[in-house]
C-alpha cells in the first residue's frame, strides 16, 4: 500500500509538452482518474508513474520514495493496458501466473503458491474456466479480467489503468464500473486510473484531476469538479451534456452591476455572484449554466434569455432541448411532457442564481462555483 | 447480383484462366520433372533400380554420397553426409547470428545501415560469393589465415579450401555469412510486428532483459523461426554455385555436395542416368521440408 506523488513532472515530445508541470498526490488507497480529452497526456502521465517513460523534469514518488530513477520492475506496481497486452503465446493461466512465476526467487513462492494464487485471483475474477485458454479465444470482456487478474495477482502497491474499459460495449462498461470499483474497494489498492469518459470517471473515482492540454486543470471529488469546477474548461468537459457557456460583459452602475450576455440584460440581483464579479473586478466573463438548471417558458418573463429551439432530443425519460441565442447554442434538459418546435421562440431561465457558475474570460479560471 | 451466399462454380471462366497455365505447368515443369524421374531408373534392358543403387554405392570419394572409409578422419565423408553436416553447422549459426543481429540493431542509431551492409550478402550472385569465400580464405589475401597467423595458429594460417581438413568448413562459414541476411531480415521484420505493449507489460511485470526475451520475444518470432530454419535446410540441400566455384569439390571430394556430385554425373562422367538419380534422390530429400513449409502455409 503507497500513495503516489508526482512533482512538478514535465515530458516533452520533441516539440510537444505531452505533460506539463504536473504536480499530483494521490493517497493511499485511493480510486484516482486522470481525466480528459484524447492526446491531454494521461497515458504518459501514466507511464511516468510505471517507469516506462523518463521525465524530463521532476519527481515521482511512491509510498514516500523517490523512484523516478527506478526501473518499472522495481517499482512493484502494475498496469493494465489499454489493449490488455495479454501475451498471445501463453495460456490464460501463464498469464496470470507470469508476473509470480519471473521473480519466484524473490518473492519466495512455491509452484504450489503461485497456483494457489491465479486461482484465487482467477476465481475472484470469474475466470476460473478460462484458464486453459489462450487469449485469442477471449471476448473483449473476459480478456479485461484476464488482464485485471494478471495486474492483481503481484500484489502490487499501485495499480495503473489506462482506459481499461473503452474497448467494452456499452453494456458491460457499465457492470464493469461497478465491479472494478467493488474490487478495488475491497482489495484497497491504490489505483489511478485514465479515461476521456467524464461519465467513467464521475461514478468510479473517490477524486478526479481533470487534465488539458499536458496541464492539471483540477483535482477534487466528482462533486467538487461537477459543482466548482475551477476552469471553464473543467465546466465545458463533465457532464453529459456539459454546462452550457455564455459569453457576457458585465458593466458597474453605480452601486449596481449590470450583466450583458447573448438575448439577456439586467441587474445581478444575486449578492454572491455581484461580489464575485465585483471582486475580481473583470468586464468579462463566461457564464456557465447546467442543462438540467435551465428552465425553459414559452413567455417572456424578467431575467430570462431570449432564444430559439433549434433541435430536440427525446432521451425517454426527458429530452435535451437546443436553444439558440443569438448564435450560441445552449443545451437545456426538460421534462418530456414539454411540447417544443423547432424555429418556436423560447425563454431561458436559470432555475436559481446560486447554481450559476462564472468564470473570468481571460484567464478561464473560476470566479464562482455553484451551489448545489 | 448479389454478393451473399455460395459462389457456384463457373467451369467455363474457370477453363479460360486455367488452361494457359496448365500447359505452361505442364511443358516446363511437370514434364521435366516426370521425364528426369523416369531417365533415372532407365537402364540398358527397360526399367531398373541399378542407377540408385549405384550412386548410393559409389565407392569414388569425388562421387560418393555416403564415404565409410573417410569417417573418422578428416573429410571427404560423401556428398550427403557433407550436406548433412552443412545443415547441422549453418543452421543454428546463421539462425542465431541473424536473430541477435536483428535484435541488437533494432532501433539502434545507424542499425539499418548496418543491417542493409549484413544484407548484401544476400543480393550478391552466389557464384560471386563463392568466388569471396574463396579469397576470404586465402592464406596471402584472405582475411580468415590472416587473423590465425596474428593469433599464431600456424594450422589454419593456410589457404583452407586447398586442405581436406578445411575445405567444407570454409565453406560452410563463408555460407553463414552469405546467408545472415537472410535470417537477420526475416527476423528484423518479425521483431517489427510485436507490439511495444508486450515488452512494456512485461518490464511492468517485473521482467528482466533476459526474461523479456527468453519468455516474450523468442516464442514469438516462432514463425519467423519456421521460416528461417526451413529456408536454411533448403538452401542447405540445394547448394551448388559457391562449392562449384570455390572449391569444385575438392580436395579429393572433402568438400563436394549432392548437387554438385549430380552434376559431375552429368558433365563430366556424361551419365546422365546417374546424374537423375542423384537429382530424384535430392529432391526428395528438399521435399521433407518443403511439404513440411506447405502444410504449414495452408494450415495458415
Ligand atoms: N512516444 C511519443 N512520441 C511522440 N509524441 C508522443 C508520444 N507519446 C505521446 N505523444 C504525444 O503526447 C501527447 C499526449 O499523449 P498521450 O499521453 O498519449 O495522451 P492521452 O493518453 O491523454 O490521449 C499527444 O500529443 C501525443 O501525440
Ligand atoms: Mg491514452
Amino acid at each position: 500500500m503507497a500513495d503516489v506523488r508526482l512533482e512538478n513532472v514535465v515530458k516533452r515530445f520533441g516539440k510537444v509538452v505531452a505533460v506539463d508541470h504536473v504536480n499530483l498526490h494521490v493517497k493511499d488507497g485511493e480510486f484516482f482518474i486522470l481525466l480528459g480529452p484524447s492526446g491531454c497526456g494521461k497515458t504518459t502521465t501514466l507511464r511516468i508513474i510505471a517507469g516506462l517513460e523518463y521525465p524530463d523534469e521532476g519527481r515521482v514518488y511512491i509510498g514516500g520514495k523517490d523512484v523516478t530513477d527506478l526501473e518499472p520492475m522495481d517499482r512493484d506496481v502494475a498496469m493494465v493496458f489499454q489493449n490488455y497486452a495479454l501475451y498471445p503465446h501463453m495460456t490464460v493461466y501463464e498469464n496470470i501466473a507470469f508476473p509470480l512465476k519471473i521473480r519466484r526467487k524473490k518473492l519466495g513462492l512455491t509452484k504450489e503458491e503461485i497456483d494457489e494464487r491465479v486461482h484465487e485471483v482467477a476465481k475472484m475474477l470469474h475466470i476460473e474456466e478460462l484458464l486453459d485458454r489462450k487469449p485469442g479465444q477471449l471476448s473483449g470482456g473476459q480478456q479485461q479480467r484476464v488482464a485485471l487478474a494478471r495486474a492483481l495477482v503481484r500484489r502490487p502497491k499501485v495499480w495503473l489503468m489506462d482506459e481499461p474499459l473503452s474497448n467494452l460495449d456499452a453494456l458491460l462498461r457499465v457492470v464493469m464500473r461497478a465491479e472494478l470499483k467493488k474490487l478495488q474497494k475491497q482489495l484497497g489498492i491504490t489505483t489511478i486510473y485514465v479515461t476521456h469518459d467524464q461519465a467513467e470517471a464521475m461514478s468510479m473515482a473517490d477524486r478526479i484531476a481533470v487534465m488539458n492540454k499536458g496541464r492539471i486543470m483540477q483535482v477534487g471529488t466528482p462533486h467538487e469538479v461537477y459543482y466548482k469546477p475551477a476552469h471553464v474548461f473543467v465546466a465545458t468537459f463533465i457532464g453529459n451534456p456539459p454546462a452550457n457557456i455564455l459569453e457576457c460583459r458585465v458593466t458597474q452602475d453605480g452601486d449596481k452591476i449590470i450583466l450583458e450576455c447573448p438575448g439577456h440584460r439586467e441587474e445581478i440581483r444575486d449578492p454572491e455572484l455581484a461580489d464575485a464579479v465585483r471582486r475580481a473586478g473583470v468586464r468579462e466573463i463566461y457564464l456557465g449554466m447546467r442543462p438540467e438548471h435551465i428552465k425553459i417558458l414559452k413567455h417572456p418573463e424578467p431575467g430570462t434569455f431570449k432564444g430559439k429551439v433549434y433541435v430536440v432530443e427525446p432521451l425517454g425519460s426527458e429530452q435535451i432541448v437546443d436553444v439558440t441565442i443569438d448564435g450560441t447554442v445552449v443545451k437545456v434538459k426538460a421534462p418530456p411532457t414539454l411540447s417544443l418546435q423547432p424555429g418556436e421562440t423560447v425563454y431561458l431561465k436559470p432555475e436559481d442564481w446560486k447554481k450559476v457558475m462564472v468564470f473570468d474570460k481571460k484567464t478561464g479560471k473560476a470566479l464562482k462555483g455553484a451551489t448545489p | 447480383m448479389p454478393v451473399a451466399g455460395p459462389r457456384r462454380v463457373r467451369w467455363g471462366v474457370l477453363a479460360v484462366f486455367l488452361t494457359p497455365a496448365l500447359i505452361l505447368l505442364t511443358a516446363f515443369v511437370i514434364a521435366p520433372i516426370l521425364g528426369t524421374v523416369a531417365i533415372s531408373f532407365e537402364c540398358k534392358h527397360g526399367f531398373c533400380l541399378k542407377n540408385y543403387v549405384d550412386v548410393i554405392t559409389q565407392q569414388s570419394p569425388d562421387l560418393a554420397l555416403i564415404y565409410p572409409p573417410g569417417f573418422g578422419g578428416p573429410p571427404p565423408w560423401g556428398a550427403l553426409i557433407h550436406n548433412i553436416v552443412w545443415i547441422l553447422i549453418h543452421v543454428p549459426l546463421t539462425t542465431m547470428l541473424g536473430l541477435i543481429i536483428a535484435y541488437l540493431l533494432k532501433d539502434t542509431l545507424g542499425g539499418s545501415f548496418i543491417k542493409s551492409i549484413i544484407f548484401i550478402g544476400m543480393v550478391i550472385p552466389m557464384v560471386v560469393g563463392g568466388l569471396i569465400i574463396r579469397f576470404m580464405f586465402d592464406k596471402y589475401v584472405g582475411i580468415v589465415p590472416k587473423i590465425f597467423q596474428f593469433l599464431g595458429v600456424k594450422s589454419l594460417a593456410i589457404t583452407w579450401t586447398s586442405y581436406p581438413q578445411t575445405a567444407l568448413i570454409a565453406l560452410i562459414l563463408g555460407s553463414v555469412w552469405l546467408w545472415t541476411g537472410f535470417s537477420m531480415t526475416i527476423y528484423a521484420a518479425a521483431l517489427e510486428t510485436i507490439p511495444r505493449d508486450y515488452i512494456e507489460a512485461a518490464k511492468v511485470d517485473g521482467a528482466s532483459e533476459r526474461q523479456i526475451f527468453f519468455k516474450i520475444i523468442l516464442p514469438l518470432l516462432k514463425p519467423a523461426t519456421l521460416v528461417v530454419v526451413l529456408m536454411t535446410i533448403l538452401w542447405d540441400l540445394k547448394i551448388f554455385d559457391i562449392v562449384f566455384v570455390a572449391t569444385l569439390g575438392g580436395p579429393g571430394g572433402a568438400s563436394t555436395v549432392m548437387a554438385l556430385v549430380m552434376y559431375m554425373y552429368f558433365a563430366r562422367e556424361l551419365d546422365f542416368a546417374k546424374a537423375a538419380a542423384v537429382a530424384v534422390l535430392l529432391a526428395l530429400l528438399t521435399l521433407i521440408p518443403g511439404v513440411y513449409m506447405a502444410r504449414r502455409a495452408v494450415k495458415g
